[in-house]
């Protein structure tokens, strides 16, 4: 099992961020699905050690994140949202400097090929303030992967690509899974969900409230609809439409736009 | 160990290749030397610029050091700490090397205020002046950089950094002896002044540039080093858990 948590729990204060939440990850894509504040991205904080639970334990390939955090770090890969890649250096050297901060053993070697693999081999050398968005995202898991993980977190890894891009996304996320990466995801995007993930988790205020492959939580809900279901009505469903709640008030909106003619 | 290297061999880079910023922030120090060292009419001494140029290189590491934080502000609002933190690498390198590569930047640009002060006609003892002084310069920047890191761990965003560091620059500077000796002080900030830490660096350089070494203002800067870092080290360790 490549994750597993029991009770995993985080408070900040008195709000519980996440709230008993049990999960099992094999080799797989995961794809963990939320609004804004739901709490996925803590539970990744929690599951790379970069955050301690409140209660609860979880395990990432059989160690412990609290106790064996240092373990679970070499084993590991973390892709942030926040697309951190240094503009100022080359792609080359964006990726070699984590090739050393891993102990990877024939970096030069191992770099190019990361490189290649993500397509980037033939601008290694321009520095990435040259880059569009979708290499970059891609220099971004050049740098994940250089130390060859067994089990990779990406939070929101198509936040902003163009439709090009975000398909080759996937392209590598899925070849990284058939190469025996466990992968774990977070993301807005229904269809992605449903078309790439093998199961996907629904977190709404910090509990789980559906776990399952796409398609049978699509048809879990079917009787209910007589067009055909998307992970959308799934979501929405388990979810509800409104996130914040009293923030939008319709009516007045409306009277709003009726006043600007 | 090795860890630290490349930690700070990033940021080097990255300043190196950020074009004018390596020279813009000499200006202000060039600037002191040129303007108050040379034209200032002092009476105590008839070379005010000797007597000054130990103050400006000590001001010059201290504002690069405190100017320093910025950089693990911006790795931690742009999200380049946490992809650190989650590596297997020993976390306390990350912190280390960026206390290395500020106190390095801080003696680089020193360099430049050095060569200009030798170059307006200031006078050193002796040849053993210079890796002295240097060695005075790299301790009190490590201790600076090493508060404006342990600083950058504790706040949030930018803008309450850069107040800090605007709030704490100048006025760390002024209660020094940088200026004028301790002798024409008024009593008030004789005292404040012996305290101090910016006092210690300015006393042992200036000591030196007359052909003289003080043992404990350079005891006073490594005991301060000492306990700074152990805060430092702590601090870290309880922002990353």
């Amino acid at each position: 099992m490549s994750i597993k948590t029991i009770g995993l729990t985080k408070y900040f204060g008195n709000l519980c961020a996440v709230d008993n939440v049990n999960l099992d990850v094999g080799n797989e894509i995961f794809g963990l699905l939320g609004l804004n504040g739901a709490g996925k991205t803590t539970t990744v904080l929690m599951l790379t050690t970069l955050l301690k639970p409140s209660i609860g334990e979880a395990y990432v390939c059989d160690f412990d994140v609290v106790r064996e955090a240092g373990e679970v770090r070499k084993v590991i890969s973390y892709v942030p949202q926040d697309m951190a890649v240094d503009i100022k250096l080359t792609g080359r050297e964006n990726v070699m400097l984590y090739a050393r901060l891993y102990g990877v053993a024939d970096r030069n070697k191992r770099v190019d090929e990361v490189l290649g693999l993500m397509g980037l081999a033939g601008r290694a050398n321009d520095r990435v303030n040259s880059y569009s968005g979708g290499m970059r995202r891609r220099l971004e898991l050049a740098q994940a992967l250089v130390h060859e993980p067994r089990v990779l977190f990406l939070d929101e890894p198509t936040l902003g690509l163009d439709v090009a891009a975000r398909k080759k996304m996937w392209e590598y996320i899925s070849l990284l899974k058939e190469n025996g990466v466990s992968i774990f995801i977070t993301t807005h995007y229904m269809d992605e969900a449903d078309k790439f993930c093998d199961r996907v988790a629904i977190m709404d205020r910090g509990k789980i409230v559906a776990m399952d492959s796409p398609a049978k939580l699509k048809d879990s809900i079917k009787s209910l609809s007589i067009k055909e279901t998307s992970l959308d009505d799934v979501f929405l469903q388990k979810v509800g439409a409104g996130g914040e709640q009293g923030g939008f008030d319709e009516y007045k909106f409306r009277t709003l736009l009726r006043r600007r003619k | 160990m090795k860890e630290i290297f490349y930690y700070f061999e990033r940021d080097l880079k990255r300043w190196m290749r950020s074009g004018k910023s390596v020279f813009s922030s000499l200006a202000m120090p060039a600037a002191w030397l040129v303007f108050v060292g040379l034209a200032l009419p002092i009476r105590f001494t008839d070379n005010y610029l000797d007597f000054i140029t130990p103050g400006i290189l000590v001001m010059t590491m201290l504002f690069a050091s405190l100017q320093g934080g910025t950089l693990l502000i911006f790795d931690k609002i742009l999200g380049f700490l946490n992809k650190f933190l989650a590596l297997p690498a020993p976390r306390e390198s990350i912190l280390f090397g960026k206390i290395l590569f500020i106190a390095f930047r801080g003696l680089l640009q020193s360099t430049v205020i050095l060569v200009m002060a030798v170059l307006l006609g200031v006078k050193m003892h002796s040849f053993m002046t210079v890796p002295l002084t240097y060695l005075v310069l790299f301790i009190f920047g490590v201790l600076f950089s090493a508060i404006a890191t342990t600083i950058a761990l504790l706040v949030d965003d930018y803008d309450s950094y850069s107040a800090m560091n605007s709030m704490a620059s100048m006025p760390l500077f002024f209660t020094s002896s940088a200026l004028m000796p301790y002798e024409m002080m008024p009593q008030w900030l004789r005292i404040i002044a012996s305290l101090n830490p910016v006092s210690y660096a300015i006393d042992t350089v200036r000591a030196l540039f007359s052909g003289n070494f003080l043992l404990d203002g350079m005891f006073g800067l490594i005991a301060m080093v000492i306990v700074v870092l152990t805060v430092s080290v702590y601090v870290f360790r309880k922002a990353t858990v």
